[in-house]
């Protein structure tokens, strides 16, 4: 009995996506273009969060040694460096390599190193630290420790570009939380409404479910699985009209933004954004659904 | 069956719907509760199946107190009736056949069963060759019949009906009241709310008569 009921109510959900089609076409449009703002919002976001990657990929410590440093002091230093867990990769540049370097990147020089009677250039350790913009102090620290070692004689490190860095960063990662909460709320007010409309709309087949003795599950089952229908395609085609975007967007702007181009690239979303945006849907759609039919079903 | 004691209705003050109402409806009972426009049938009838409460009073129903009935268990009170609309209350998106075999989708039976006694249900009306047809095809008293299948279809064991014959011809009206007479002879109680005099006259068994919300008289001819 309990199965007949079960199958009776999924095609009582079905049939009534399709009797009221067109006022649920223009739900799920409502729903998508909700869950799309919130789409290219995180899109935006995306290419901010990797612009600000690209940037502090460039972050790197340069560990200038003595010339001529023992074997043991230079495994020393790597070792230390290497214990410190901030680093991503340490590269040794001897001094024959950093002439050499000079060489290629400044060949109009080349009759000044001619002329030179010794390799100016100390040998030095290369670090590239890995992408933590927040950790500043640690980094400060870390940097001081390894300038205190025997055979280290300098450390190049812009530090005044990293707290701009640090800071531009926290400045983005507020406006965004603020302005994703804003978008969220909103969103997740304007569909629960249009699932309140909808359910609403159909106030006299709840009361006539009521007075020919429907259990208040038996009422909400399918509103509640028409509420998941609804929020599962509505966040389904906001993806599909941000892929779109995403697509389009680059051949819209074309050169006309020049350099600012990058700042407004949308950049797709990650597998985990997508399914929780489908998760929203489907939650919001069920909620808005189920809170509006409970209204209904109090006398 | 079905019993009033003291029972006050008040919508908004200072009037009342109903006033001191106590009465009673027993088992097998073809009654009508009658009463000019206003006297208060309706919410006499909205009473009984628990749409409305009283503002005072109790009302039982096969010895249950009604009132005392949580939210959530009504359902098994409204199973026992067959209730018949004014306005019909069918489903406008569904089909004469799914609009009646609501109560019975609801009780969980079988395809076969349900198909079994839709049918008898609208034969019994006079419809079962527009089971097909979906409501706003069908003509006003067609659409009163369909409401009174879908009543009966569960065989329950109280049957209301508020205004049944409202704006039928005298003799659509007349073939609308046998199918509620033969309803009654099969075991069901009926409570009709009516004020065609001519009806009553011919079919009531008791009758209530209500006049701005107090019962004013009562004549039983069994």
């Amino acid at each position: 009995m309990i199965f007949r009921q079960i199958w009776f109510l999924l095609k009582t959900a079905v049939d009534n996506l399709w009797s009221f089609r067109s006022r649920n076409f223009i739900s799920v449009l409502i729903i998508s273009f909700s869950f799309l703002v919130i789409g290219i919002f995180l899109s935006l976001s995306n290419n901010l969060l990797y612009m600000g990657q690209q940037l502090s990929n460039n972050l790197a410590i340069s560990f200038f040694l003595e010339p001529g440093i023992k074997t043991a002091d230079l495994e020393n230093i790597k070792s230390e460096i290497l214990a410190s867990g901030l680093v991503e990769q340490i590269t040794f540049v001897s001094s024959e390599d950093a002439l050499s370097r000079f060489r290629s990147n400044f060949p109009e020089l080349k009759e000044i190193l001619d002329n030179l009677q010794s390799n100016p250039f100390p040998p030095s350790f290369e670090v590239r630290l890995k992408n933590n913009l927040q950790n500043l102090p640690a980094t400060l620290y870390f940097m001081e420790r390894i300038r205190r070692l025997k055979g280290v004689i300098d450390v190049q490190f812009n530090q005044e570009w990293v707290e701009k860095m640090e800071s531009l960063s926290r400045i983005v990662r507020a406006v965004g939380f603020f302005l994703g909460s804003i978008l969220i709320l909103a969103s997740f007010f304007i569909i629960s409404n249009v699932v309140r409309l909808n359910v609403f709309a159909r106030k006299n087949e709840i009361e006539i479910l009521r007075l020919v003795g429907a259990t208040n599950t038996f009422i909400r089952i399918p509103f509640l699985v028409e509420g998941f229908v609804l929020g599962l395609l509505g966040s389904l085609v906001s993806l599909l009209i941000l892929a779109l975007l995403i697509k389009i967007f680059p051949i819209y702007i074309g050169s006309t933004l020049g350099a600012a181009r990058e700042l407004f690239t949308l950049k797709p979303l990650t597998m985990k954004q997508s399914l929780w945006l489908v998760v929203g849907g489907i939650f919001t759609g069920i909620l808005g659904s189920g809170s509006s039919v409970s209204r209904f079903l109090r006398i | 069956m079905i019993e009033f004691h003291h029972v006050w209705k008040q919508y908004q003050k200072p009037h009342w719907a109903l006033s001191d109402v106590s009465l009673e409806i027993r088992r097998g009972e073809f009654c009508f509760i009658t009463g000019p426009s206003g006297s208060g049938k309706t919410t006499l009838l909205k009473l009984i199946f628990r749409e409305l409460f009283p503002t005072e009073g109790q009302i039982l129903i096969d010895g249950v107190n009604t009132l005392k009935i949580p939210e959530h268990r009504i359902y098994k009170l409204r199973r026992k009736m067959g209730i018949v609309f004014q306005d019909f209350r069918l489903l406008f998106h569904r089909t004469v056949i799914e609009n009646v075999a609501l109560p019975l989708r609801i009780l969980g039976l079988a395809d076969k069963e349900i198909r079994r006694r839709v049918f008898n249900a609208l034969r019994q009306v006079n419809l079962h060759h527009k089971m097909w047809d979906f409501p706003q095809r069908l003509s006003y008293g067609e659409q009163q019949r369909v409401a009174i299948a879908r009543a009966i279809v569960h065989q329950p064991t109280i049957i209301l009906a508020d205004e049944p014959t409202g704006n039928l011809d005298p003799e659509l009206a007349f073939e609308i009241m046998s199918i509620f007479k033969e309803i009654n002879q099969q075991g069901a109680t009926v409570v009709i709310g009516s004020h065609d005099r001519e009806l009553i006259r011919h079919f009531g068994d008791k009758i209530y008569f209500l006049q701005k919300g107090k019962l004013i008289g009562k004549e039983e001819r069994r």
